[in-house]
């Protein structure tokens, strides 16, 4: 068993140092700069698959919107350029 | 020259009918515009969501049907501040129905950032519990060791107010949670002296003048959102305020009021889509840490007072691919995932367990929130009342081992500790969840 779990500290620490990386070259993309169809893309994956813009209608997505704004904690302006690119995009 | 007049004619009433239909085509487009700004700026809005599930799983000596329920999520929105969410978790175990609600809660998004939640809420502590735990969410099955609703060490959900909100901060963000809530109950051992002091969360009347408090603060470095690392800490005092042994003149000496509970947990999070490897990768992890601090206890199976370090601790780490970004249709709704996990509970306790487990899953996604899991789940170790490590008895499926298994409302439970853990051995589970 305490093989499995250096494997897995492993595992973890090359996808740390990789993330980092990939972290450090993004970085000149800031977020104001981001448009709703990036965060959308970023964000929406990080609990579950990311939904499509056609599942729901302008009025649904506003209210997932301010579901999952506090639920993962967005900030308001993520939270309301998602939104407007799922209402503009279904 | 009737030709001429013709034609002239002809040229004009194509004028007037390219300019009729030019401003009806304006006035279309300015009513589509009106229809769509009340549509989304609708005023209360009320959405049915939620998911269902049914699933079994089968070990050398059972195959139980089992994780069916049924929980409706209800959202209600009410202009662009508030926000009301309900679960209802109507489910069926070993024979029996039971309705409970996983929450219950009203947020007020106060300003850029800020937001107040009252009601019952889930629990911040870690990620597991507020993110995770719905079954179309959670990549596997079962709960991780120690996390489940039942056999958990952490809190899930409670009654209290919550504080909210997430920053930019440079190329960065933070998000941050605070909250009192009711807060746990240490478990005296009178009812069932293999529980004695055990912290049972989710109890709706408190048995104290003492709120629990707690926080979680996350972090995500990057600009494109795909680490988070937090930190969660929660602090209780969980026992009466007088002692439960008034009147026994053996025990009365006995107290818990000034006894602490000090919960903290660290979880990580990276979720990726990478062209180099056509697909999704998502890493998670959790570390759960539980302090009590100590406390003489009575058993009533040998009459005898005892004491214990009251400290406990469980862990997963998780890890799964989805070649998403692959042109075959089928190839890229599978998804590989596997969880390690383990969890420790008082060496001398009478609910001692110290077990690991292992479980590899292979999930196919019917939609973006339907998903057939098919997983294998070995788990070992040693569970008090056993004291055996190896195959233990099966019971059922009376345990934690579900994703979303339902609390028991009262704070005692007649079913001893080796029973309300995880059983040794290994496991197959199939399961369906339809997200709504
Ligand atoms: C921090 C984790 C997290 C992130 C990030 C997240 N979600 Fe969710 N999402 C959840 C959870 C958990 C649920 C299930 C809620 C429940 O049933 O209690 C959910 C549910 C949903 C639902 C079902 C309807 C509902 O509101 O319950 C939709 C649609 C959805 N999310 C869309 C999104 C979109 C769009 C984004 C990107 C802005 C997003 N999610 C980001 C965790 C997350």
């Amino acid at each position: 068993m305490k093989k499995k779990i250096y494997i897995y500290a492993l595992l973890l620490a090359a996808f740390a140092a990789s993330a980092f990386i990939q972290g450090c070259s993004s970085a000149k993309e800031t977020l104001a700069n981001k448009s709703g169809a990036q965060l959308w893309s970023e964000n929406c994956i990080r609990c579950h698959n990311g939904p499509s813009p056609t599942e729901f209608t302008d009025v649904q997505w506003k209210t997932i919107g301010m579901h999952m704004q506090i639920r993962a904690n967005l900030t308001s302006t993520e939270a309301k350029k998602i939104v407007e690119f799922l209402q503009s995009a279904n | 020259m009737k030709i001429k007049f013709i034609l002239t004619a002809i040229l004009i009433m194509n004028l007037v009918i390219a300019r009729a239909q030019d401003s009806l085509q304006k006035q279309i487009d300015v009513l589509k515009e009106e229809v769509k700004s009340l549509k989304s700026d609708e005023n209360s809005h009320f959405m049915v969501r939620g998911f269902a599930q049914f699933g079994m799983d089968a070990t050398s000596s059972a195959m139980n049907f089992n994780m069916t329920s049924f929980n409706p999520v209800l959202l209600w929105r009410q202009g662009s501040n508030f926000l009301f969410e309900s679960e209802l978790e109507m489910e069926y175990m070993n024979n029996e129905f039971s309705l409970d609600i996983g929450y219950a809660n009203a947020t007020y998004l106060v300003t850029k950032g800020l937001s107040v939640k009252v009601g019952k809420i889930l629990i911040p502590f870690g990620t597991f519990s507020e993110r995770l735990h719905p079954s179309w969410v959670n990549k596997l099955s079962t709960a991780p060791l120690g996390m489940g609703h039942m056999d958990g060490m952490s809190p899930m959900a409670d009654i209290g107010i919550d504080i909210r909100g997430g920053l930019q901060i440079g190329l960065s963000k933070l998000n941050y949670s605070f909250y009192v809530v009711n807060g746990p109950r240490l478990d005296d051992g009178i009812a069932s002296p293999t529980d004695a002091g055990k912290l049972t969360f989710e109890n709706n009347n408190d048995n104290n003048n003492n709120k629990a408090i707690g926080s979680r603060i996350g972090f995500l470095p990057f600009t494109n959102s795909s680490l988070e690392i937090g930190v969660s800490a929660y602090y209780a005092k969980p026992g009466s305020e007088t002692s439960p042994f008034a009147g026994d003149t053996m025990n009365q000496n006995l107290n818990y009021k000034n006894v602490t509970a000090m919960l903290t947990a660290f979880d990580l999070t990276y979720v990726k889509q990478l062209s180099p490897i056509s697909g999704v990768i998502d890493i998670r992890g959790q570390y759960n840490l539980s302090n009590v601090s100590n406390a003489t206890y009575y058993s009533s199976i040998d009459s005898m007072q005892y004491t214990f370090t009251n400290k406990s601790s469980a862990y997963y780490v998780q890890f799964s691919y989805r070649p998403s970004m692959v042109d075959n249709d089928i190839l890229r709704n599978f998804e590989l995932v596997t969880r390690y996990s383990a969890y420790t509970t008082p060496k001398y306790s009478l609910w001692y367990s110290d077990q690991t487990q292992m479980e590899i899953g292979l999930n196919y996604w019917i939609g973006w929130r339907s998903v057939i899991k098919f997983s294998y789940q070995y788990t070992d170790g040693t569970i008090a009342g056993t004291g055996t490590s190896g195959m233990a008895g099966m019971p059922g499926m009376s345990n934690g081992r579900l994703a979303h298994a339902t609390t028991p409302t009262t704070t005692t439970t007649s079913t001893s500790s080796s029973e309300m853990g995880t059983s040794n051995g290994y496991m197959f589970l199939l399961h369906l969840a339809i997200g709504l």
